[in-house]
């Protein structure tokens, strides 16, 4: 599993004052808490909400050069706005990055995808387009289609695309848990050299005993073909169910991770 | 690489369990370094004695994972990675061994007995004989004992081995003992048995000649029976 380390985001009211105020030592104290909890990339989201888009684009640079100097992690680049992208990218000087990420929109197509290209970057590509999220695998997996579509134009491997099928919170919708398996599913089925993500969280929204649910929807969702997850890996009760998920799933050789969480230490 | 720091190279990694270079080993932080594949295609490209080879980096390091198991230290996928790795070492050196005239320690026919589909424990044996010098031939599971003694016989086995998991099923190793004797063959192959039921005192009672508690105790008892 690819775990995609989710608490560097500005929303987020303990992270806003660090990304602001560019506190270099908070940053990489995070990024390294992260990294040694088992994150194989870390998701950088500098979007505060209250600066202007050049205001991003500096932090975006400011926090992956700080974290790209310290650490040698993939990073994961966060934003919907395709400059603070392409300023992230940038600042990563050919180290490995992931874009997060494109729509199935012309407008974010057209820029995005050539982005990936020239920096040889992997893309997270959400299963929506210009009227919205769909409501049916079928429609989902059009999204995706059209991603790939460009994807090929664009010479973008499949192999570094990764698709979202989208997670909602199943407190407002019962369904949406499976719906988004599966899509997952079916995205698999079609394109099997892809890979697939999602931002775990979300199924959560609203309720309590969230670490639970969210864990028992994660090992349903590597079941259904899971690659990577936008998460805590902070959360023991997470990194026990990645663990043991890929153990049961034939996705860690040798057992090398579990054994590695749970045998005895001496 | 000289041949010495060579051959120290590949035990380590056979006791680290890396088949292939991107494998993680039971520490962290080797993937990507060259493991048993990579430095044994090396050790046959340097000519080095394949008899050597076997020796001193398969059969002494599966001695210390046997240990580390037998401690706790390691867990079953830990020896089945330590297995995996002597398996691909002998297949890169079963020609070789073979085209300088070593001769096997003997012809060893392996078998889950009728009945019984569990093979795991009798696969990690298989593995370990070959390791420690021995040519196997594996039945497979679910065999009944009239295939058993024909296998042995047209084989001209000096060895057989027996497993079964279930209580049930281990009553069955007693009919190929039997089967053994009626076709005139006992005293010409020597009868070792294991199993998670079995006990030296079922071997004993059954009329085999060994019981072995595990893979490493089987080449161990080998050992002793002056092989």
């Amino acid at each position: 599993m690819i775990i995609i380390g989710e608490q560097i985001n500005a929303t987020r009211s303990d992270i806003k004052p660090i990304i602001e105020n560019h506190r270099e030592d908070k940053l990489i104290e995070l990024a390294q808490k992260l990294a040694k909890a088992g994150a194989t990339y870390i998701d950088v989201n500098i979007g505060t909400g209250s600066g202007t888009s050049n205001d991003e684009v500096d932090d975006m640079r400011w926090a992956v050069k700080t974290i790209g100097d310290k650490i040698d992690i993939p990073l994961c680049l966060d934003s919907a706005d395709a400059a603070v992208l392409e300023a992230g990218l940038e600042a990563r000087e050919s180290k490995p990055a992931m874009i997060n990420s494109t729509k199935a929109e012309k407008k974010h197509l057209e820029r995005i995808v050539p982005m990936a290209k020239r920096y040889n970057a992997k893309l997270v590509a959400l299963a929506m387009d210009e009227s919205g999220i769909p409501k049916t695998p079928e429609g989902r997996l059009a999204a995706c289609r059209k991603v790939a579509d460009w994807c090929t134009k664009c010479d973008v491997p499949m192999k570094n695309v990764f698709f979202d099928p989208l997670v909602l919170p199943v407190s407002a919708g019962p369904m949406q848990g499976l719906l988004t398996l599966n899509t997952l599913a079916s995205i698999k089925k079609e394109f099997s050299e892809a890979k697939t993500v999602i931002g775990l969280s979300n199924v959560s929204f609203g309720l309590p005993a969230r670490a639970i649910l969210n864990a028992a929807f994660l090992q349903m969702a590597m079941y259904a073909g899971l690659d990577a997850a936008i998460m805590d890996p902070l959360n023991e009760t997470l990194m026990q169910a990645v663990r043991t998920g890929e153990a049961l799933v034939g996705k860690d050789r040798h057992f090398r991770k579990y054994s590695r969480k749970f045998r005895r230490k001496n | 690489m000289n041949e010495q720091e060579l051959i120290e190279k590949i035990a380590y990694n056979v006791i680290q369990g890396r088949v292939i270079a991107e494998d993680e080993g039971f520490d962290e932080g080797l993937e990507g370094q060259p493991a048993v594949t990579e430095l044994m295609e090396q050790a046959v490209e340097q000519n080095i004695d394949a008899k050597k080879l076997v020796m001193e980096c398969l059969t002494g390091s599966m001695e210390d994972v046997g240990e580390k198991y037998d401690k706790g230290i390691y867990l079953i996928p830990d020896m089945l990675a330590s297995a995996e790795c002597v398996g691909a070492a002998m297949d890169i050196l079963g020609p070789r061994l073979a085209k300088a005239g070593i001769e096997s320690k003997g012809r060893f026919v392996l078998a889950t007995v009728a009945g019984d589909l569990h093979d795991i424990g009798k696969n990690i044996v298989g593995i370990m004989l070959k390791g420690a010098g021995f040519e196997v031939i594996d039945l497979g599971n679910d065999v009944p004992a009239d295939r058993i003694v024909e296998e042995t016989r047209k084989n001209n086995a000096q060895f057989l081995g027996l497993s079964a998991l279930l209580t049930t099923t281990m009553r069955e190793m007693e009919k190929v003992v039997k089967a053994l004797q009626n076709e005139g063959i006992r005293d010409k192959v020597r009868v070792l048995i294991g199993g998670a039921p079995t006990s030296d005192k079922f071997a004993k009672q059954i009329g085999a000649d060994a019981y072995c508690r595990d893979a490493f105790h089987a080449v161990d008892v080998l050992r002793k029976m002056n092989i």
